[in-house]
Parts: C-alpha cells; sequence; structure tokens
C-alpha cells in the first residue's frame, strides 16, 4: 500500500522541519510545528484525493464569537486557498488548505508557499480582531 | 547546565526545526544552521560569551543585478532603516549576508525573544533585496527608453 502523505513529509524535509506520524483505520495523519507553531496534514483512506493542511489556534479570552466570525467571513472573501472557521463552541480557530489532488506529490512543490499563506492568515485574523477589539480613537 | 549553544540548539528543535550544528572552532565560536520559511539562518555563538550571539542569513542577487557599487550603496540605505541588522556583500557581489548581533540578559531572553529576532533579520533582507532588484529595473527601465529615444524612437 502507497503512503500517500509520503511526498508531504518529503516537503516538510525539504522545509528542514520534523514531524510525527498519527495514522489510524480512518485517516493517514502528519504533525509538525513551524517555528513553534503547529500544524497537521490529514488525508482520508475512503476519499485519498482530498488533502487538508492546517492549523488550529485557541481564540483569546473574552473575545466576541461575532466579531471572530466577522473577521473569519473578510478573510475567507479575500484570501486565496485558506478557509478560515470558528470551531468546537467558538473556542478555537481553524486554518485550514484543503485541496483536491491525484497524489500529494503535486503538493509538494508549492508546501512552502501554502505554509507561508497558512501562517500569514493566521496573523492577519488576530491582527484584526485586535484592531476590532481596539477603542475608538 | 548547558551553555548558550546547546540551549539555542534545543530551543529551536524544540520548535520543530532540524538543526546542523558544527563544533566550535579554535576560537570558541560555533554555529549553528536550520531553514525556516525556506530560508537558511545561521546562529552563531561565542563559548566564552554565553550572552552574545548572532544571526546571518544569505541573499543571492540575480545575476542581471550584481552592480557592487550600486549594490552596496543600497545595502547601506537599508542599513540607515535598519541600524541592526549589518549588511556584507559577498563571493564577487553575487550575494550579500545580513548579520544582527545581539546581546542577552539571560538565556530565557534570548530564547523568548528568538523568533522575533529571525524575523526583523527576514524584513530587513527581504526589503534590501526588493531595493537591489527594484533599483536595476528601473535602470534598465530607464535606459531602454534613452536608447529608444536615441535612436529615434522619441516623440
Amino acid at each position: 500500500m502507497i503512503d500517500p502523505l509520503r511526498p508531504i513529509e518529503l516537503a516538510l524535509a525539504d522545509e528542514g522541519l520534523f514531524y510525527t506520524r498519527d495514522d489510524d483505520e480512518d485517516a493517514y495523519r502528519v504533525a509538525f510545528k513551524s517555528e513553534g507553531d503547529r500544524y497537521f496534514v490529514v488525508s482520508y483512506r475512503d476519499d485519498p484525493t482530498f488533502v487538508m493542511i492546517g492549523s488550529g489556534w485557541a481564540l483569546p479570552g473574552g473575545v466576541d464569537a461575532i466579531d471572530a466570525i466577522d473577521v473569519a467571513n473578510r478573510l475567507n472573501v479575500r484570501k486565496k486557498f485558506v478557509k478560515t472557521a470558528l470551531w468546537e463552541e467558538e473556542s478555537d480557530v481553524l486554518f485550514t488548505v484543503e485541496l483536491c489532488v491525484n497524489t500529494t506529490g503535486e503538493v509538494r512543490p508549492h508546501f512552502g508557499r501554502l505554509l507561508n499563506v497558512l501562517r500569514d492568515t493566521a496573523s492577519e485574523f488576530f491582527d484584526q480582531l485586535r484592531e476590532d477589539d481596539a477603542p475608538p480613537p | 547546565m548547558p551553555n548558550a549553544r546547546e540551549l539555542i540548539k534545543r530551543f529551536i528543535e524544540s520548535e520543530g526545526h532540524k538543526v546542523d550544528a558544527a563544533p566550535p572552532d579554535d576560537a570558541g565560536v560555533s554555529e549553528l544552521l536550520f531553514r525556516t520559511r525556506g530560508q537558511v539562518f545561521s546562529v552563531t555563538t561565542a563559548e566564552d560569551d554565553d550572552a552574545a550571539f548572532s544571526i546571518s542569513t544569505a541573499y543571492e542577487i540575480p545575476e542581471w543585478a550584481r552592480e557592487p557599487t550600486q549594490n552596496n550603496e543600497a545595502l547601506e540605505r537599508v542599513h540607515v532603516e535598519h541600524p541592526d541588522v549589518v549588511f556584507t556583500l559577498a563571493h564577487d557581489g553575487s550575494l550579500f549576508v545580513a548579520t544582527l548581533d545581539e546581546r542577552a540578559q539571560s538565556s530565557q531572553e534570548l530564547i523568548n525573544g528568538f523568533w522575533l529576532l529571525v524575523s526583523r533579520l527576514r524584513d530587513a533582507g527581504a526589503q534590501a533585496i526588493e531595493d537591489i532588484v527594484d533599483r536595476t529595473e528601473s535602470k534598465v527601465a530607464a535606459e531602454k527608453f534613452i536608447n529608444s529615444f536615441m535612436m529615434g524612437g522619441g516623440q
């Protein structure tokens, strides 16, 4: 059986990153960190052409869920590739890139770019949330 | 108690990055190499001074933009905006190295601000390469226009 996430492991090696595997009967999973932030890659056994790269963050305490959804919506309109969603009763925010591929080898040459987009989207999300929370001048 | 080199190495690895560690040279200076966002960074530490270290990264200058005198001027301009980053042209002007020297009060302080320092260095380096490329492109465009004008293409 070919490991569908092997090209992702090679992409992570290209990036100089460590990773761990956590496959089960439903899915293939790779977890890794970059600059201390956690990311994951998932491919499902019953849907091998689907691959998802993502990162999840806890929302800071006191953040209004409506404000967070508003920021997420604005990012979803504007950003290429990345979907921003509130998760787990609005206490987490999830940034994901979801792709349809013949093999994840197609992702390897673009992996650095996709990681950058995920990183930038998370950074913009929290920056905008802070700006929206700031009192008017 | 681990020295600064070992602390930094462990920290970078704990943040997810593979580290190549060269043993200290005769002067007790050692280098750690790691990649982040597609760019290789080098962290230099000295055995006799645990508080001081420097981070460097190199940028290749496109072949068509290798004009050492102008590029030195561009690097000096960017240095004015980023005074903590030192730029050095190397390898006959085919690349430049951006270096940030830092002195931390403690190992913890050094580690807490580590990615911020990497980010400052990356921003300064990116601005420098952009400045070099923009300036060269503008110059090429101006020369094209002047040549075309001199050959009677101008109105």
